[in-house]
Order: structure tokens, then C-alpha cells, then sequence
């Protein structure tokens, strides 16, 4: 019997180590003098087409080294990578959207300082902070993105409306589009990070843009400020007024529904990110006549004003530690995000692009790029500042204060409770 | 006739030992067999189930250093109203399973052996929703259940009520998810009973007819009696199903709005890869993996003791 326990355990024991010790699929490890960069995204259409160009040329211009791009759906990619790292077999280059996402890697000493191999003056200043942490570069940015209101310039001239400066103007806006039974704004909030773009904007306009930098680094101000209360209250205030269309906080973004609420001419406005254009672009083209849009209205007594805009970053592109040819691969990234490469991300996919200089041809765009020019402050999303627990708090507490399952002053206790434990 | 008791006495203790030889022999045989699919089980269920109890007693992101705090996780576990409300829920979808899903199963099973003109085409329909992929059904459901466009609502509006916002609406997404576990997974039991219903002996139906027996005596003296290891068996799947249920909810709702569909499963996925709490996930995982347990020996223990009065 006690043999028969040994060879089993032996056998386990063996199989352990089998399982243990695997290779890796990490790029760099290609055979012979073959160089390998390995580069993981999440995106489809024109901007992977884009990349791959760039890889081929790449690949053209130093011999002997192949990029391998390999692409994965959003919340897939967020699992693979966090999976990879910590079994410590992840791709040479990976794509985040800076921020917290990012800093939680940093942390845990899996992304690559890449100070030295980048040129900071290349980028836009703003972008460029999303993806350094104590004055130190492990993303650059190639994209970025606003947010703005859509609207649809039929409906508004129908009813003989006028785009908002203020927020009591966007209430009459609300209340005449109700009249005529449209629905004013559209929402899809089963995501959550649409309907937090209202909470952020309406913190911003209230509280100032500061509000956020001071309740995130500890500064004086907390997540349960005035200001947040009162945001949250704003957002009750339209669910009260049925601004949004029914059942909102169960639609989705990706599938579709809710932008075509805004095709068809049943709803007049949404709070989206710019991104929206190449939606259109692709899926309704001819509603760009239609489509015109504005920047957040602001509110009477509030520290903030109308330069101030939401805004992301993305793809912002790092180097893993464990990368077996940094450098090259810190080469890689500069040809991603070459003026030349930035210049065609801008003009193929209707968004900005995060590299100086680059001025969009698209005539829809230069009003986006305008907006960004003249902007005192571009907020970054909460949800990829803060820490993932802390974001997908806030994201939560934000879609059950749209469900007005949530007061406003429960809400941002909540925040401030889980702020204090995990900020330092 | 001392010498004549020893020689006995050491006969019997080598026959003893010659037997036990035999037995050893046996072990080992029976072992090598069992071996390779011993080691699977022990690697890809012993060894992740042992180290997830390890993990939990740690403070750990993935990646980086482990903390170990003990209990605190299982503390803070007990405290967090979010994991209750997801118990809340499994247990909601235990309850539906078990008494909504292997009925209708018996009643489906039932009628395809009822003598209506057209039943077999039945049999296909009734069995497609198990067919479909989880994603998709989801995915079908989320368009169907849409609150404005939906044909659900629209179907709603034509008899003349107010739309209902299903998924979107707290009050509403569990029941709505429920109607379509229970629309996917009835067939499953369906089949399940009407295979043991071919299994019963028609000389049984045949001889209570003698006696005179209707149908509904025929039903609860032979058929459902008879059908109770299927019933005992169908609910052990049907439980432990609903505790590890994940899928469907995670396609549908993801857990929103607001936690309302939050399941225990949902709710590891979420604190494992979202927030990074490995640890915490883990006692999460560990905590359903007793749960499972415990039930599944209940009703084993229940199950003995009915056999042993008898019963089939």
C-alpha cells in the first residue's frame, strides 16, 4: 500500500512540475534569430488595420523581427491580460487606457519604465499624466477622446431649440422635447460608465475640476463633498423628470439599442464620448447631417465653466517587465504613435489623436479638435483613475442613483468610506 | 494436543496473511486502473479546491506579494450585504429549478406520451431552448426583454398594459432571468423523465387497470413513485446547478442593476478580475463549495433513508 502512495505521489508530484514549469507563450521567445514583439489590443476595424500597417512597416525597416498583433474583445482582454501578468508570461506591448488599470500594474512591478526611451515633448501633456506615475513613463498615449452631447439638429430645429450654455436651458431643452413625446436624452446605462459621465460632468461644473484631483490624493476635499451630493441630486433630478429613455440602466452601449434611439429620431441627445462619430460613421451614415453636438451646459453658481471637458485616453501602449527585448519594444511603441501613424489615426477613425501637431482633416473632427485646443482642463474618467475597486464602486453607486435605489448623500458616504480605505 | 493447537493456530495466521496478500495484490491492481483518472481528479479538482481554501485566508491581488489575515476575509465576507443578497438569489434560483423547472419537466415528459395527434413534432420544440448556446439565448432574450423596442413590450402594450422595463428594473431583472433559465433549462429534465418513464413496465398500467385505477391513481401510485431516483437525481443537478450558476446571469444583467441579480458567482467573477481581491474571491468560491456540499449530502442522507423504508 505505501508503495502504491509513494508512485501516486510521485506521479502527481510530476505532473505539478509539468504543469508548473511551462514555457510561456510570450512573444520574445521566437526561434532561431527571429525576434518576436508580441503586442495584445482590443481594437477592430480601421484602427487594427492601422496597426498593422505600422507592424509591417516595422517589421520592414528592422530585419529579422516580427510583431505578432493579436487582438481581444474589451472585457475579455482586461481578464487575459491581468491573467498573464500574474502568471507571469505576458505580451511584449500591451494597450491600456492609462490611469488606475495601469497604475495597478506599475505597482506590482510588471510594466516597463520607458522614461528613457521616449521623447515626453512628443505627446500631449494632458494624455501624457494618464500614463506617468511619479514623474516616471509606462504608457503613451496614440488616441483621445471627449466627451460631449450629441444632439440631432432635425429635432432641435423642429422645436425650434438652440444648443444650451446653461443648465437651465438643458431643462427647457428636456421639458419641450417631453411636450412632444421624444425622449430628450438617451441613455445605456447597463455599462455604468455612461451614466457616470453625468456625475463627473455634474461634479466638474459644481465642484470645479479640482474637486476630483483633491478628494483622489487626499487633499482636503473628499468623495463626500457638497458638490458630489449635490451631482448625485442633479441626476435624480432628471430621472425624476423622465429625461432618460425607459429601462436605461439595462441597455448595453456595444449592441447597439441605444444609439439607434438616436438613428430613428426617438431620442434627441446623449452624453457619449466622440467615438460616437465613427459609430455613426459606420452604422448610420446618413444621420451625420443630422448630428451636431455641445459641451456639457454649466450651472449657475458653479466653480466650473464650459472649457472644462471629460475626456480619455486610449490606446495608451506599455511595455511588460518581462519583455525580453525591451527596448525594441519601447521601439515599437514610438512607431505606433509616430506623428505620421497618429496623423492617420485621426483622419481614418474620426477621433484625436494624443501626439502634438496633429491637426485632423476631417472637417466633424476640427470641431472636436477645436474643443480640445481650447480646453482649460480635460477631466479623465473616475473609473480609470482610481484604483478597479474603488472605480467599480463608483460606477455602481452611480448607476443605483440613477435607479434611485440610492440616495445622493448614501452614495458618496459610500465612496468616501471605501476612499479612505484604500487611498493613501 | 498442545503441539496440535499451535500448528492449527499458526495455519489459520498464514491463511490470514496469505489472504491479506491477496488483498494487497487486489489494492494495487485496482489502483493502476484507477490511477490515471485518480491523478486527473486530484490535480484538476483535489488541488485547486485545497489551494482555493489557502487563498482565501490571504489578502492578495494576483499578482504580487500574499498577506496572510486569517479569517478576516470570511469576517468581512459575513458583513458585506452585497454577498448576502447574492445568496439571496442562488437561493431564489434553487428554489425555481427545483420546484418550477423538474415539474414542468414532468409535465412536458408527460404529455409526449399522450396520445395527441402531433406530440413528436412537440418533442423537438420543446427540446431546441436546451440546444442553444447560453450566449446566445442571452443575448436573445436581452433584445426580447428590451424596455422599448422589445417584442415582449410590445406584445405587453398591444393587450393594453404599461411597459415594463424587466432587466433594467430591479424589482423585475431576477424574475425576468429566472423565466428564461427555466425556458432553457425544463427540456433537460424533460428528457430526463421521459427516459425513465419508458424504463416503467406496462404490465404495471395494465394491472392497475384491472383493479380498476384511474389515471390520476395510476399517475400517483406508479408513475410518480417510480420516477423518484430520477426526481432525487434531477434535483442533486438542479441545486447544484443553481449555486454555480453564472452564465446566463453574467450575459444578461452582468448582477445590475444595483446588485439585484448579483449571484454568488457573479459576484467572484467581479472581486477576482475586476477588483482583484484574489483572496476575497476565493473565499467567496469556498464558501459555495460548502454550501454544495452540504446539500448535496443532505439530500443523499434523505435519499438513504427513504430506500431504506423500502421505496425504490
Amino acid at each position: 500500500m505505501k508503495k502504491v502512495t509513494a508512485l501516486l505521489s510521485v506521479m502527481v508530484l510530476l505532473l505539478l512540475a509539468a504543469c508548473g514549469g511551462n514555457q510561456g507563450a510570450s512573444g520574445s521567445s521566437g526561434s532561431g534569430d527571429e525576434k518576436v514583439i508580441e503586442v495584445w489590443h482590443i481594437e477592430t476595424g480601421e484602427r487594427e488595420k492601422l496597426f498593422q500597417e505600422v507592424a509591417k512597416q516595422f517589421e520592414e525597416d528592422h530585419d529579422g523581427v516580427k510583431v505578432k498583433l493579436l487582438q481581444t474583445p474589451n472585457d475579455a482582454y482586461k481578464q487575459k491580460l491581468a491573467v498573464s501578468m500574474s502568471g507571469g508570461n505576458p505580451p511584449d506591448v500591451f494597450q491600456s487606457w492609462g490611469g488606475g488599470w495601469l497604475k495597478h500594474f506599475v505597482d506590482q512591478g510588471n510594466v516597463q519604465d520607458i522614461t528613457e526611451n521616449v521623447d515626453q515633448d512628443h505627446y500631449l501633456e494632458m494624455a501624457l499624466n494618464n500614463g506617468t506615475f511619479d514623474d516616471k513613463v509606462y504608457g503613451v498615449p496614440l488616441g483621445l477622446s471627449l466627451d460631449v452631447i450629441f444632439y440631432n439638429k432635425e429635432i432641435f430645429e423642429k422645436y425650434n431649440l438652440e444648443e444650451p450654455k446653461t443648465y437651465d436651458e438643458f431643462t427647457e431643452i428636456i421639458k419641450t422635447l417631453k411636450e412632444n413625446d421624444v425622449t430628450p436624452l438617451a441613455l445605456t446605462n447597463k455599462t455604468k460608465w455612461p451614466g457616470a459621465y453625468y456625475l463627473m460632468n455634474f461634479a466638474s461644473r459644481i465642484g470645479g475640476p479640482d474637486l476630483f484631483e483633491s478628494a483622489f490624493n487626499r487633499e482636503g476635499r473628499g468623495f463626500d463633498d457638497p458638490a458630489y451630493v449635490e451631482a448625485g441630486e442633479y441626476i435624480q433630478e432628471l430621472v425624476k423628470m423622465d429625461a432618460f429613455n425607459e429601462g436605461f440602466n439595462g441597455i448595453p452601449y456595444d449592441e447597439g439599442r441605444g444609439r439607434q434611439l438616436m438613428y430613428s429620431g426617438q431620442a434627441a441627445m446623449m452624453d457619449m464620448t466622440i467615438s460616437f462619430l465613427n459609430n455613426v460613421r459606420e452604422e448610420a451614415p446618413q444621420f451625420e447631417d443630422k448630428l451636431g453636438f455641445f459641451v456639457f451646459p454649466t450651472i449657475a453658481g458653479g466653480e466650473g465653466n464650459d472649457t472644462q471637458v471629460g475626456g480619455a485616453t486610449g490606446p495608451v501602449w506599455s511595455v511588460a517587465k518581462e519583455s525580453k527585448d525591451p527596448d525594441l519594444a519601447a521601439e515599437f511603441i514610438q512607431a505606433l504613435t509616430s506623428k505620421e501613424a497618429a496623423q492617420k489615426f485621426t483622419d481614418r477613425t474620426g477621433t484625436l489623436a494624443a501626439v502634438k501637431d496633429v491637426v485632423p482633416e476631417d472637417e466633424f473632427v476640427k470641431q472636436f479638435y477645436d474643443v480640445a485646443q481650447n480646453a482649460s482642463h480635460i477631466q479623465m474618467p473616475y473609473d480609470q483613475t482610481l484604483p478597479p475597486e474603488l472605480a467599480e464602486l463608483h460606477k455602481d453607486t452611480t448607476q443605483a442613483l440613477f435607479g434611485l435605489s440610492m440616495t445622493p448623500e448614501e452614495a458618496a458616504n459610500k465612496m468616501e468610506a471605501k476612499a479612505e480605505e484604500l487611498l493613501e | 494436543m498442545e503441539t496440535v493447537e499451535v500448528t492449527r493456530r499458526s495455519e489459520t495466521a498464514k491463511v490470514v496473511r496469505q489472504a491479506k496478500k491477496r488483498n494487497m495484490r487486489k489494492v494495487v491492481t485496482i489502483s493502476l486502473f484507477t490511477a490515471p483518472a485518480l491523478i486527473v481528479y486530484l490535480v484538476y479538482v483535489v488541488y485547486p479546491i485545497l489551494s482555493t481554501l489557502s487563498y482565501s485566508f490571504y489578502s492578495w491581488d494576483g499578482t504580487s506579494d500574499k498577506t496572510f489575515i486569517g479569517f478576516e476575509n470570511y469576517v468581512q465576507l459575513f458583513h458585506d450585504a452585497i454577498f448576502w443578497t447574492s445568496l439571496t438569489n442562488n437561493a431564489w434560483v434553487v428554489i425555481t429549478s427545483v420546484f418550477v423547472q423538474i415539474p414542468l419537466g414532468m409535465i412536458m415528459a408527460l404529455m409526449l406520451f399522450a396520445p395527441i395527434r402531433g406530440i413528436r413534432l412537440f418533442s423537438s420544440v420543446y427540446f431546441l431552448p436546451f440546444l442553444m448556446s447560453t450566449v446566445a439565448i442571452g443575448l436573445l432574450w436581452v433584445y426580447m426583454f428590451d424596455p422599448i423596442n422589445g417584442i415582449i413590450n410590445q406584445l405587453i402594450n398591444f393587450l393594453g398594459f404599461e411597459n415594463v422595463a424587466w432587466l433594467s428594473d430591479e424589482n423585475t431583472a431576477l424574475i425576468a432571468i429566472l423565466l428564461v433559465v427555466v425556458w432553457q433549462f425544463s427540456p433537460f429534465y424533460m428528457i430526463l423523465f421521459k427516459a425513465a418513464m419508458v424504463g416503467i413496465g406496462e404490465e404495471l398500467y395494465e394491472s392497475a387497470e384491472i383493479d380498476g385505477a384511474n389515471s390520476w391513481q395510476k399517475f400517483f401510485h406508479i408513475t410518480f413513485p417510480l420516477l423518484m431516483p430520477t426526481i432525487v437525481s434531477s434535483s442533486i443537478l438542479a441545486i447544484v446547478g443553481s449555486l454555480k450558476a453564472f452564465d446566463i446571469f453574467y450575459i444578461m444583467t452582468g448582477g445590475g442593476p444595483n446588485h439585484a441579480t448579483e449571484l454568488m458567482g457573479t459576484y467572484m467573477f467581479k472581486q477576482a478580475f475586476i477588483n482583484f481581491n484574489m483572496g476575497y474571491a476565493s473565499a467567496i468560491a469556498f464558501i459555495m463549495f460548502l454550501i454544495a456540499l452540504v446539500v448535496t449530502i443532505l439530500i443523499q442522507v434523505i435519499d438513504f433513508n427513504r430506500k431504506k423504508k423500502g421505496a425504490f
